[in-house]
């Protein structure tokens, strides 16, 4: 053993560990057990940072007690590669796969795993300004604490240290964890980390060891099996062979084991194992919002994809022509497209536009202004012209609340070409122009009762507006401003009388329309 | 549409006010002319509502001579129903006087049709009865046509009996019924175009 000691901050980390730490017979004996220092700190009941981000080996660690020694024990014995408590999560030590498919190899130390970690990262090309944790391990790592637990005080609570040191609150492997990697992925990411979830940059540790599982997971369903038996709830248990228990009810059927009963099945102090856990990295980011307004200038353009027996309804998409655009630039893993209303393929919308969000999932990068202004320059000067966008820009969660109330509350105005079947008169005009909040009924449009509710809708339209169609005496452009969700079609030619009154019964004759457009859609939030 | 040409020096000298309102007012301009139609390509007669988004059906001689009726069929399935031109009650001095959708085993009148899935349909088969309808002398049971589910009957026939007078193929139309699944097919062949029933009968 090199007898160089243990650099300054070890030798700090060290010292602050020291008043918590139990008597070195029982260190030793822990040791020898094949639990690891740092379950050993946690399980003092230490809470401090630097004591489990220090990089402690056991030399060092040994060298440290034998100073600090009470009793004179010299200490021979082998390294402890994988921890029969926390199955080597803790060391930093893991089995990982570059790739799926790929073999596994083995990380070692907390450096090579925060490379590994930032390597996915740099490999996505996320752009990321802040990180949350999320770490899962098997039940079978809490089920190893408690019996170490149990183990101490079976052996030990006969000695005087054991009620002043061992009763304390311990922190768990998983928040041990955390409080290691956050510091060091925080040192080489450059980024903070933040508590609970609340950065949208989410990197997930999920961490699994096949073996020891299986065994906790029959020996947990024998309990419980057997304890059915006991009460004689009728079943006939040893059929039941399951297929993997989800955790929860795992540690569900642990919490009802007696701490007895546990003893009895369960290894105590827990075995060494020979292979550390199997970790999975999955990194995600939570959804981003690009909210804005778009234009439709086609008549042959659905608003979202519309496909029917294999074919396309349209040309295109105002859902893919924006959304394959934002996602391009974003490098999303896909979009969703939502909007304040909609309107039919062969309507145009006009104006200042419709509100849309488009939702980003799982983005690689946090779009600048210069990159919003790429979007909305791709969709505007594509060849076809067939829709534009306006008003881009990056939002929060709250912009899709915002758009739903909006959307029943607002009014609308539309552009309607329409012929009726005589000369339009003067009378005509003014009797259209004076009606103000005009009640309309509307029983369900015969065009969508196949797939709405027969109801009568009642609606109001705000105002009226008539510009002549030089040319023409029986055409005009009616300007109209309505209640959100008002069939405007049905208004004009009445839809077989179920929509009352409507153009053709206030002029006292037939009322067809040719074209519909909508002029505007009213959202502050979305100027 | 003209280049911009560059702003000149009293454009860029004015205030930007007015400017503003310049744009505002050119992006009226912009929609305005978006919107009018060129008269020319105007028909002189447009398609109707009916024409443009119903195929038209028509069966003659509907279990009874003289009982003529039409089906008009919407892209999405649904199909209204309603007397022909030629049926024997529009030909009638006085027109038809009342309309009762109380016949069979219930009045259709009362019917309630709930939800997406239109439960409380009444099933109907091609020969059920929709309504009875009468003229001065004569009545006339008008029919289904088409096996399906009754969702709505124009009770506004009730009061406006006249309606069948004026405009029996529009706002006089007597029932909306979804044909049950496949039953479309079976019997579209059955139908006239509008052409053969007018050959048929001999109008104009």
């Amino acid at each position: 053993m090199t007898s160089s000691g243990p650099a300054p901050e070890l030798k700090t980390a060290l010292i602050k560990a020291k008043p918590f730490l139990p008597p070195c017979h029982v260190i030793h004996h822990l040791l020898s057990t094949g639990v690891c220092i740092r379950c050993i700190f946690r399980l003092s009941g230490i809470h401090d940072r630097d004591c489990y981000t220090s990089p402690l080996d056991q030399s060092h660690f040994m060298f440290f007690l034998e100073e600090h020694n009470d009793n004179d024990i010299k200490s021979n014995f082998t390294t402890i590669t994988y921890c029969s408590i926390c199955l080597g999560v803790l060391c930093s030590v893991c089995c990982v796969q570059e790739k799926t498919g790929a073999a596994f190899k083995e990380i070692t130390s907390v450096n090579d795993f925060v490379l590994f970690i930032s390597d996915i990262i740099k490999r996505e090309e996320y752009q990321i300004d802040g990180f949350s944790l999320e770490v899962s391990v098997p039940p079978v790592i809490v089920a190893n604490d408690r019996a170490l637990r149990l183990h101490i005080k079976q052996k030990f609570e006969k000695e005087q240290w054991f009620n002043d040191k061992f009763l304390h609150d311990h922190m768990s492997v998983k928040d041990s964890l955390k409080l290691l990697l956050n510091a060091s992925l925080e040192k080489y990411l450059a980024v903070q980390s933040v508590e609970s979830l609340s950065s949208p940059f989410h990197i997930r540790l999920t961490y699994s060891h096949s073996e020891t599982s299986q065994k906790l997971q029959s020996l947990v369903l024998n309990c419980r099996d057997s304890k059915k038996r006991e009460r004689g709830s009728g079943e006939n248990g040893s059929s039941k062979k399951a297929s993997n228990e989800s955790d929860a009810s795992i540690y569900r059927a642990l919490d009802l084991i007696g701490d007895h009963d546990f003893c009895t099945r369960f290894l105590v102090p827990p075995g060494k194992v020979d292979k550390p856990c199997q970790l999975v990295v999955a990194c995600h980011r939570t959804p981003i919002y690009i909210a804005g307004r778009y234009l439709k200038y086609s008549r042959n353009v659905s608003q979202s994809r519309w496909i029917i027996d294999d074919e396309r309804m349209g040309e295109a998409s105002v859902e893919e022509l924006i959304g394959e655009n934002v996602l391009q630039i974003c490098r999303g893993d896909g979009y969703k497209f939502h909007s304040a209303g909609r309107e039919d393929i062969d309507v145009r919308m006009l104006g200042s536009g419709r509100p849309f969000l488009v939702e980003v999932l799982n983005s690689r990068i946090l779009p600048s202004y210069t990159e919003i202004e790429q979007i909305a320059d791709n969709i505007n000067n594509s060849d076809k012209k067939l829709v534009g966008v306006g008003n881009l820009k990056l939002v929060g969660a709250e912009a899709w609340n915002m758009m739903r109330e909006g959307e029943a509350e607002k009014q609308k105005e539309y552009a309607a070409l329409v012929w009726i079947s005589r000369p339009l008169t003067d009378d005509d005009v003014s009797n259209l122009t004076s009606l103000k909040d005009l009640d309309v009924s509307q029983k369900t449009p015969i065009r969508v009762l196949h797939r709405r509710s027969p109801l009568e809708r009642s609606k109001i339209i705000h105002w009226m507006k008539i510009e002549n169609v030089e040319g023409t005496t029986q055409y005009f452009l009616l300007h109209l401003c309505t209640q959100a969700g008002t069939y405007i079609k049905e208004f004009v030619h009445g839809d077989l009388g179920r929509t009352h009154p409507s153009i053709g019964s206030i002029l006292g004759c037939r009322a067809e329309i040719l074209q519909l457009d909508v002029t505007d859609v009213k959202m502050d939030y979305f100027d | 549409m003209a280049e911009n040409a560059e702003p000149s020096e009293e454009t860029l000298n004015k205030p930007i006010q007015e400017n503003k309102r310049t744009t505002e007012e050119e992006k009226r301009q912009d929609l305005s002319s978006l919107l009018l139609p060129n008269p020319k390509d105007l028909p002189q007669i447009p398609p109707t509502a009916v024409e443009t988004n119903f195929s038209s059906y028509f069966v003659a001689d509907f279990m009874k001579p003289g009982h003529d009726q039409y089906i008009y069929r919407h892209a999405n399935g649904l199909c209204v129903i309603g007397l022909a031109r030629a049926h024997l009650a529009l030909t009638e001095t006085g027109g038809v006087t009342v309309v009762d959708f109380n016949v069979g085993k219930s009045d259709r009148s009362e019917l309630k049709v709930t939800g997406k899935r239109k439960r409380n349909a009444l099933q109907f088969e091609s020969n059920s009865a929709l309504c009875k309808v009468s003229t001065n002398g004569n009545s006339y049971i008008v029919r289904c046509c088409v096996k399906g589910s009754l969702l709505e009957v124009n009770d506004r026939l009730i009061k406006q009996p006249d309606l069948l007078n004026s405009s029996a193929d529009r706002e006089g139309y007597v029932a909306i019924i979804m044909p049950k699944q496949g039953e479309w097919l079976k019997i579209k062949d059955s139908f006239l175009s509008y052409e053969e029933y007018v050959q048929l009968r001999g109008l104009s």
